[in-house]
C-alpha cells in the first residue's frame, strides 16, 4: 500500500513537474523576444540615426554650394555687370569706340565666370567624383584664397574609395567642419592632410600650424557646434576621433576608421 | 462534489464568451472554436452520464480525443506562417485518424481506452506547440508582441495541457487495475480537471485577446 501511494505522488509530482517546465519554457520564449526586439528597436534607430545624418550632411554640401554660388555671382560677376552696366551708360559720341570695347570685354570677362562656376559646380558634385577628388578640390579653393597652403600624402585614391565607401559623404563632412575650425579659430598658414592604412585601420590625420587650443575644452559639454558635430557623426560611422593639441603648437586631428 | 464540475463552468463560460466576441474570434480565425467547445460540452457531459449510468464511455472519449487532435492540427495549420509546418500539420490529420482506427482495430481495441494513440498525439501537440514558438522568434515575425497574439495563449494551454497529462494518460490502464483504482481514480480526475481548466481558461484568454487585437 505505501508503495502504491509512492507511486502515486510520484506521478502527481511529474505531472506538475512536466507543466512548470511548459511555463519555464514560455517564460524564456517571452524573454528572448522581448529581447530581440529591443536589439531590433536599437538597430533600426541606429539605422535612421544613420540616413538622418547623412540627409543632413548632404543639404549641408548643398547649401555650401549655394553659398560659393551666391558669393561669386554678387562678388564677381554681380560686380563686373554692374560696371559693364555703368559704362554703357556712359557711352556718348567721343567715346563710343572705347566704351563699347570696355563694355565687351567686362561682359566676356562675366561670360567667362559664369562659365567657371557651371564648371565648378559639375567639379564639385561630391556624388560624381567622389570622396578623393572633392578633397583635393576641398584643399585647392583653401589654396585659392592665398592666405593658405596645403599639403597632402595619402595612399592610392581607388584604395581609399573602397574603403570610405557608404561613410564617405560624412567623413567628408567631418573633414570639411575640421578645416573649417582651421580657418575661423587656428589663426594657421599651412594645412596637411594625410590618408594612411595602418594595421586594420584607415587614419586621416589633418595637420596645422596654427596657435592650438587646450584640449580640456573638448571635455566641456558646452563645446563649440563644429567639434559636437565632428564628434556626432563621427559616433554614427564608428570613427575613433583623436585632437592633440596645445597653446602654440597647432593641432593635429586624427580620425581612425576600422576597415 | 462541485469542484468536479469546475471545468464543465469554464468550458460553457468559453463558449459564452467566444459567441459574444464571435467578430473578432471570427477574424482571428479561432471561430472554428464555437462548434468545437459546443462538441466538447456535449461530450463531457454525455461522458459524465455515461460513468453515473454505468455505461463504458471509452468509445465516446476514444472518438473525441481523435476529433480534438485532428481540429487542433486544423488550427496550426491556419495559423503557422512557414510551409513546412503547414504540410507537417496537414499531413497529421488523415495520417492520425489512420493511426487512431488501427490501434483500435489491431492493438488496444474499442473497449480500452485508446493510451498508445492519444500518447502519439499528445506528442505531435507539443511538437507543433515548440514549432508555433519557433516560428514567433524568427527575426521576421518578431515585431509582432506575443501576448497579444490570440493563437499564443491557445498553444500555451495546450503545450501546458499535453505535457501534465503524458504521465497520467501513459499509466492510465495501470491506474484503473484493481488496487489502484479508488486511489488511481481520485488522482486521474484531478489532474485532469486541473489540466482541463489550465486549457480552457487559457483558450477563453485568447478569446478576450482577440477584441484587442484584430489584426495580427
Amino acid at each position: 500500500m505505501p508503495q502504491q501511494q509512492d507511486i502515486l505522488i510520484t506521478i502527481i509530482v511529474a505531472s506538475v513537474f512536466l507543466v512548470l517546465i511548459g511555463i519555464f519554457l514560455l517564460l524564456m520564449i517571452l524573454l528572448f523576444i522581448r529581447k530581440q526586439r529591443r536589439n531590433q528597436q536599437e538597430k533600426e534607430e541606429l539605422k535612421n540615426r544613420f540616413e538622418q545624418t547623412l540627409l543632413k550632411t548632404q543639404i549641408e554640401i548643398q547649401e555650401q554650394t549655394l553659398s560659393y554660388i551666391s558669393y561669386e555671382i554678387h562678388d564677381n560677376i554681380g560686380q563686373i555687370l554692374s560696371l559693364a552696366k555703368i559704362n554703357n551708360l556712359q557711352v556718348n559720341k567721343e567715346n563710343f569706340e572705347s566704351k563699347t570695347e570696355l563694355i565687351d570685354e567686362l561682359i566676356g570677362k562675366a561670360v567667362t565666370d559664369l562659365r567657371g562656376i557651371s564648371h565648378n559646380l559639375n567639379h564639385n558634385n561630391f556624388h560624381q567624383i567622389g570622396f578623393y577628388e572633392s578633397i583635393i578640390q576641398l584643399l585647392h579653393s583653401i589654396e585659392k584664397t592665398g592666405k593658405y597652403t596645403t599639403s597632402i600624402n595619402t595612399i592610392d585614391a581607388d584604395e581609399i574609395e573602397a574603403f570610405v565607401s557608404g561613410n564617405d559623404i560624412i567623413l567628408f563632412r567631418m573633414i570639411q567642419e575640421i578645416i573649417n575650425n582651421i580657418i575661423n579659430h587656428a589663426s594657421a598658414n599651412h594645412i596637411n592632410l594625410s590618408i594612411e592604412k595602418k594595421d586594420q585601420f584607415i587614419i586621416i590625420k589633418i595637420i596645422d600650424n596654427g596657435i592650438g587650443f587646450d584640449t580640456a575644452i573638448i571635455k566641456q559639454e558646452n563645446q563649440g557646434i563644429g567639434l559636437h558635430n565632428i564628434y556626432t557623426r563621427a559616433k554614427i560611422i564608428n570613427l575613433d576621433v583623436e585632437i592633440n593639441s596645445s597653446i602654440g603648437a597647432g593641432t593635429v586631428v586624427v580620425l581612425k576608421m576600422k576597415i | 462534489m462541485l469542484s468536479n464540475y469546475i471545468y464543465l463552468l469554464v468550458i460553457s463560460s468559453c463558449i459564452l464568451v467566444c459567441l459574444m466576441l464571435y467578430k473578432s474570434v471570427k477574424k482571428i480565425g479561432l471561430n472554428y472554436f464555437l462548434p468545437f467547445l459546443i462538441l466538447t460540452i456535449i461530450v463531457e457531459l454525455s461522458g459524465l452520464w455515461m460513468i453515473q449510468n454505468g455505461i463504458n464511455n471509452y468509445l465516446l472519449f476514444n472518438i473525441f480525443t481523435t476529433v480534438e487532435f485532428v481540429f487542433y492540427s486544423f488550427l496550426f495549420f491556419k495559423h503557422y506562417r512557414k510551409y513546412k509546418n503547414k504540410v507537417l500539420s496537414l499531413l497529421f490529420m488523415p495520417l492520425y485518424i489512420l493511426a487512431v482506427t488501427i490501434n483500435l482495430i489491431y492493438f488496444q481495441g474499442i473497449e480500452k481506452f485508446h493510451t498508445y494513440t492519444f500518447l502519439l498525439g499528445a506528442f505531435f501537440m507539443a511538437v507543433f506547440c515548440c514549432l508555433f514558438f519557433y516560428e514567433s522568434v524568427l527575426p521576421e515575425y518578431v515585431e509582432i508582441i506575443l501576448t497579444k497574439q490570440p493563437f499564443f495563449w491557445v498553444c500555451t494551454g495546450l503545450l501546458l495541457f499535453y505535457l501534465g497529462s503524458v504521465i497520467i494518460n501513459a499509466l492510465f490502464e495501470y491506474l484503473r487495475n484493481f488496487d489502484m483504482q479508488i486511489e488511481g481514480k481520485k488522482i486521474y480526475s484531478s489532474i485532469n480537471q486541473i489540466l482541463n481548466i489550465i486549457l480552457y481558461s487559457a483558450f477563453l484568454i485568447s478569446f478576450i485577446v482577440c477584441r484587442s487585437n484584430k489584426t495580427y
